[in-house]
């Protein structure tokens, strides 16, 4: 009875690669355009954080130049994308050196969860520490420093920090997602290691 | 001596060989591939997505294929660790190529379909080692090759599947 109901299971498998080897699938428009991909980078979120990094790097110290903020807050933050770029490098290594085209599943998923655990460390210590006080500071620059006269700084800050709480609630929400599901992968593991 | 042109001319010889094989091998090889990323996707947007960023991976890796292991083994072991990284990039720069294919695995209705459908249930219930393991145990793999690909001792595999098997006949 046992042997029957996995033998189903099997057929349902062969008679699925049976009914697809019979489809074309892949054309050859697509097998050129993946050979193309090769030197391309698809790491999206080391990338966009290093542009955004260097971007700033450059033109935090520009915008100086036209008095909206000081050069001390250009300097601070200059130096804190340093710091986010080399927290970065520092995160991504491992993952990087990772070649799972000939490392086992096991192996990819720690690697995987370690990588997400260290992610969700420095965002969990460098939001309070790093961020939160930057915030406040470029609040006081953009707003306290700049206000017209009669107006209330208070309200000049409100859609900064209005932006921050949003962009930084659904980035954190997205990575909480990740880490759980790479945490789940890390149990698996560890149940069988057991 | 070798001359400079006749380098370059082997070099891209060379490099034409090896575009024509690795699309003889993933026409070969292309309804395992297809059947991991169906199995582990829950729409064909995402298995579309998945399947070429597969190619993708096996193509990078094509020079680090080492003929010790079966190339299907090593599709597998490409194909899994692919599925398990997608969660790490959701903004994949895949080609946006339709996949060529006259079934839908989701929505048609036809009695294959559905039998196949059936199956995709099951095994998507369980967790994401759980579900490769039966793959590869449904796939024929010896429990050897499904402990070199997941990464666990053959006795490990063993205790797993019967408990994947108990698993499965509770649903």
């Amino acid at each position: 009875m046992e042997e029957q109901f996995f033998n189903e299971m099997r057929m349902q498998i062969a008679n699925l690669k049976e009914s697809l080897n019979k489809q074309e699938i892949i054309s050859d428009k697509l097998i050129r355009e993946v050979m193309k991909m090769k030197t391309k980078d698809i790491r999206y979120t080391k990338n966009s954080t290093y542009g955004a990094a260097v971007f700033s790097i450059i033109v935090y110290p520009l915008i100086t130049l036209t008095h909206i903020w000081s050069w001390a807050f250009a300097l601070g933050t200059c130096l804190m994308m340093i710091f986010c770029i080399l927290a970065t490098y520092y995160i991504h290594r491992p993952v990087e050196k990772l070649n799972y085209m000939t490392t086992d599943l096991a192996t990819v998923a720690k690697t995987m969860a370690k990588f997400k655990k260290q992610y969700h460390d420095w965002l969990h210590y460098v939001t309070p520490t790093l961020l939160i006080p930057w915030l406040c500071w470029a609040c006081y620059e953009f707003a306290w420093k700049n206000a017209p006269a009669g107006t209330n700084p208070i309200w000049m800050s409100i859609p900064l920090i209005v932006g921050t709480i949003l962009g930084g609630l659904i980035g954190y929400l997205y990575h909480r997602k990740a880490v759980n599901a790479a945490q789940s992968i890390l149990e698996q593991i560890k149940e069988e290691e057991e | 001596m070798i001359q400079a042109s006749n380098v370059q001319k082997l070099k891209r010889k060379m490099k034409n060989q090896q575009e024509e094989l690795f699309a003889q091998l993933v026409r070969e090889h292309k309804s395992t591939i297809y059947t991991v990323c169906y199995m582990f996707s829950h729409d064909e947007e995402e298995v579309n997505d998945l399947f070429q960023e597969v190619l993708i991976n096996m193509w990078k890796g094509m020079d680090g294929f080492r003929e010790e292991s079966k190339f299907s083994t090593w599709i597998y072991r490409v194909a899994l660790n692919t599925c398990l990284m997608q969660e790490r990039k959701k903004k994949r720069e895949v080609p946006k190529i339709p996949l060529s294919m006259n079934i839908n695995l989701f929505d048609d209705d036809d009695a294959n379909t559905r039998q196949t459908r059936q199956l995709h249930q099951r095994i998507s219930k369980l967790d994401f080692v759980d579900r490769a393991i039966v793959m590869l145990w449904l796939e024929g793999m010896n429990y050897d090759e499904i402990g070199s690909v997941v990464g666990i001792t053959t006795r490990n595999v063993a205790t797993k599947l019967f408990r994947i098997k108990e698993q499965l006949k509770k649903m």
